[in-house]
């Protein structure tokens, strides 16, 4: 009995001591969240890639670094309830859809003030931060534009011995195909389940056009000559022939290109490096009737206003942008593009010119008021124009006043 | 303290943590939902008082009104397919092959689908019905029926989540069934059997309706369930093509964590619980009247 009731004291007191927070070392601790880049059978983990870059700069600025990698799914759950119920990171990683209502909110940072401007012009987009009047984001992510990639034994078997670099070049590819092969001259996911996939099958067209998604105002614009004459041209298409009919259930259209089953597709530039077995050629960008512009994705590490200690987060923040660990990090982790002008392009060679030669032709989405439902919204219509359920026009009009009426205020 | 009291006591201590737990986690989220409801609330900034404005919005929002006509079609659809097929294949199991090994092993086949998780589910399924190289119109091709494009058109994409659904639940409801055929007592066949009746007539005289307790059950969590539907939409189909697949918990969880209307999103919970507790009070008076 005596014996039970030490052990119960001894026990307690050991909660207690655990329970009390150690002061004696007055380490400052950072929270950074990065979403998932590592391939499940990659050189490293992605834990262990930060902790391993990470640690050098712990040691030399007393600090110590929460790595939590987030995966991509539930991402934006994951950032809402953890940024609002204090658990959330100093330092995130957010693409534009995200950022409206954090800034809206204040919940981000302007970076600005924390950059020299040596530092500045060293990074390579440092302008793709700038959101809504301040420098909300650092670039860290910048690559993956979607590229117009042929099969050249196909293009061949139909005449064509170049890949289309203008619309007009595009649809006579692709009456070729469909008069001299057997096989679908152009394919797109439009049975993807994110609207995410617009970045390959719509916008290059709709900026090709001359199109904008929103005014200086954030006000919709969508509904225009430019986005009409997409919707017609993409319906188009779909009643030509020119895309197979069933592009309504594709949702990856890399694995028939792989099989050598279609002509074109639009692609992430890294997606496609995976496809070896094809002989394959691209294009950067198609010129449309008004410019050639594609989309490219610009993911930014972000500042919470939560942050105790912003100045070290900034350093933190430069430290991960550095040349050193961006390298690894492409090289190791994920093939990107470099990010700031001191470093150098490990990737493919393919693609070697691609980020300074079209540099200027490459776009990332704008920031608005409730981005991710209007692209859902307008992906959604857009399917449905596809099956013959709405007219090009309607898609538009419909989605412009959806917009309006029930997500903007 | 007299036995009486000390009783009360006990009782009040064995229930509390469950009391507690349901607190926490059920009725106090249900009470600030019902708050929320009437806010205008994004999560980062307190909510503001906005009256009925959230609920007087959902009806002339597309995509809440597509989504609950979708929600609608699929309960219709589900609740009774789910019910009838895991009745008959319980029946079947327990009068054909309660005594064999095969029956046991079928039960267990049958209920793999109910433990597989939704990704899984969803993948293997778009797989199947994939429209160009997919199994179920490779096996339809066989006897040259032209290929459906599944889940690519606004006809069929919505009943496909449903056959879907469908595969996954009758496993679990037919364990329910099963368990529930087999306390009948075999004296009650025996004695019809004696009285001439055939297998037909002692399904529907009998067995059916000894099991109405069970089938009240089956009924009220499929019904639960199907109104809860997401993932399988989510995942296989993200609810297009169009909005032919958009359900009511797409269309909260999109006003919720897309555009960060807390208030809207909980307007739109709190119409969905009153709908399920309105159907189930439904349920519930016509399974007691025929009791």
């Amino acid at each position: 009995m005596k014996c039970k009731k030490l052990f119960a004291v001894a026990l307690t007191a050991t909660m207690l001591i655990s329970a009390v927070p150690v002061s004696a070392d007055a380490k400052e601790t950072l929270n950074f969240w990065f979403p998932t880049f590592a391939s499940s059978d990659g050189e490293v983990t992605d834990v262990e890639f930060w902790e391993e870059v990470i640690a050098p700069w712990e040691e030399e600025n007393n600090c110590e670094v929460n790595v939590e990698i987030i995966p991509w799914d539930n991402y934006e759950e994951k950032y809402l309830s953890g940024a609002n119920s204090n658990n959330g990171p100093d330092i995130g990683y957010m693409y534009a859809e995200m950022f409206y209502d954090y800034i809206d909110n204040e919940q981000l940072v302007d970076i600005d003030e924390y950059f020299t401007e040596e530092e500045k012009q060293n990074y390579l987009y440092y302008s793709l931060g700038n959101h809504m009047g301040g420098q909300y984001g650092l670039p860290v992510v910048v690559g993956n534009p979607r590229i117009l990639v042929a099969n050249m034994d196909i293009l061949s078997e139909a005449g064509i011995d170049a890949v289309p670099a203008t619309t007009e070049e595009f649809l006579a590819a692709c009456q070729a195909i469909k008069e001299k092969t057997d096989y679908t001259p152009f394919l797109q996911d439009w049975g993807n389940s994110h609207y995410g996939v617009m970045g390959g099958i719509f916008w290059p067209f709709f900026w090709g056009n001359g199109g904008e998604i929103v005014d200086e105002e954030g006000n919709l614009t969508i509904d225009s000559e430019a986005g009409i004459q997409t919707v017609e041209f993409l319906k188009n298409l779909y009643n030509e022939g020119y895309l197979s009919e069933t592009c309504t259930s594709c949702d990856d259209s890399i694995e028939p290109f792989r099989n050598g089953e279609v002509a074109m597709i639009y692609a992430p530039s890294s997606n496609i490096i995976s496809v070896d077995n094809i002989n394959w050629d691209f294009v950067a960008v198609v010129q449309g009737s008004a410019c050639a512009k594609t989309f490219v994705a610009a993911d930014s590490l972000v500042l919470f206003e939560s942050c105790e200690n912003k100045e070290l987060a900034a350093d933190l923040m430069k430290h991960i942008t550095s040349a050193d660990v961006m390298s690894q990090f492409h090289t190791k982790v994920s093939q990107q593009p470099p990010i700031t002008a001191d470093d150098t392009y490990v990737g493919d060679a393919r693609f070697e010119n691609l980020f300074t030669e079209y540099a200027d032709n490459f776009v990332s989405l704008p920031v608005f008021q409730a981005a991710a439902s209007l692209y859902d919204y307008l992906f959604k219509n857009l399917q449905s124009m596809m099956l013959g359920e709405m007219e090009p026009a309607d898609v538009l009009t419909d989605t412009t006043a959806y917009y309006n009426d029930n997500l903007k205020f | 303290m007299t036995k009486k009291r000390r009783e009360t006591v006990e009782g009040i201590l064995y229930v509390l943590p469950s009391f507690i737990l349901l607190m926490i986690f059920c009725l106090i989220p249900i009470v600030m939902s019902v708050y929320f409801s009437f806010t205008d609330y994004n999560v980062m900034k307190a909510p503001s008082i906005c009256g009925f404005s959230n609920y007087q919005k959902m009806f002339q929002d597309a995509y809440f009104v597509a989504s609950l006509k979708n929600t609608l079609i699929y309960v219709l659809v589900t609740v009774p397919l789910q019910t009838i097929l895991s009745l008959v294949f319980a029946a079947f199991l327990a009068k054909k092959m309660s005594d064999m090994k095969t029956g046991g092993f079928l039960k267990s086949v049958m209920f793999i689908p109910v433990i597989a998780s939704a990704v899984t589910a969803g993948t293997i399924w778009r797989i199947i019905y994939g429209a160009d190289n997919g199994l179920l119109n490779s096996f339809l091709g066989i006897f040259h029926i032209p290929a459906v494009n599944w889940l690519g058109d606004t006809n069929t994409a919505l009943i496909s989540i449903c056959i879907v659904a469908v595969w996954k639940n009758v496993g679990y409801f037919l364990v329910i069934y099963y368990a529930g055929i087999m306390g009948i007592s075999r004296e009650v066949y025996e004695a019809s059997a004696v009285d001439g009746a055939t297998s037909w007539q002692q399904f529907w005289k009998i067995t059916f309706p000894m099991l109405k307790p069970i089938t009240y059950l089956v009924v009220t969590l499929g019904i639960i369930w199907s109104f809860q539907v997401f993932d399988l939409s989510y995942l296989m189909t993200g609810g297009g093509p169009g909005k032919s697949t958009v359900t009511l918990v797409m269309s909260i969880y999109n006003a919720a964590f897309k555009q960060h209307r807390m208030g809207y999103a909980c307007a739109q919970a709190m119409f969905l619980l009153i709908v399920v507790v309105v159907i189930n009070a439904i349920e519930d008076k016509v399974f007691k009247e025929e009791r």
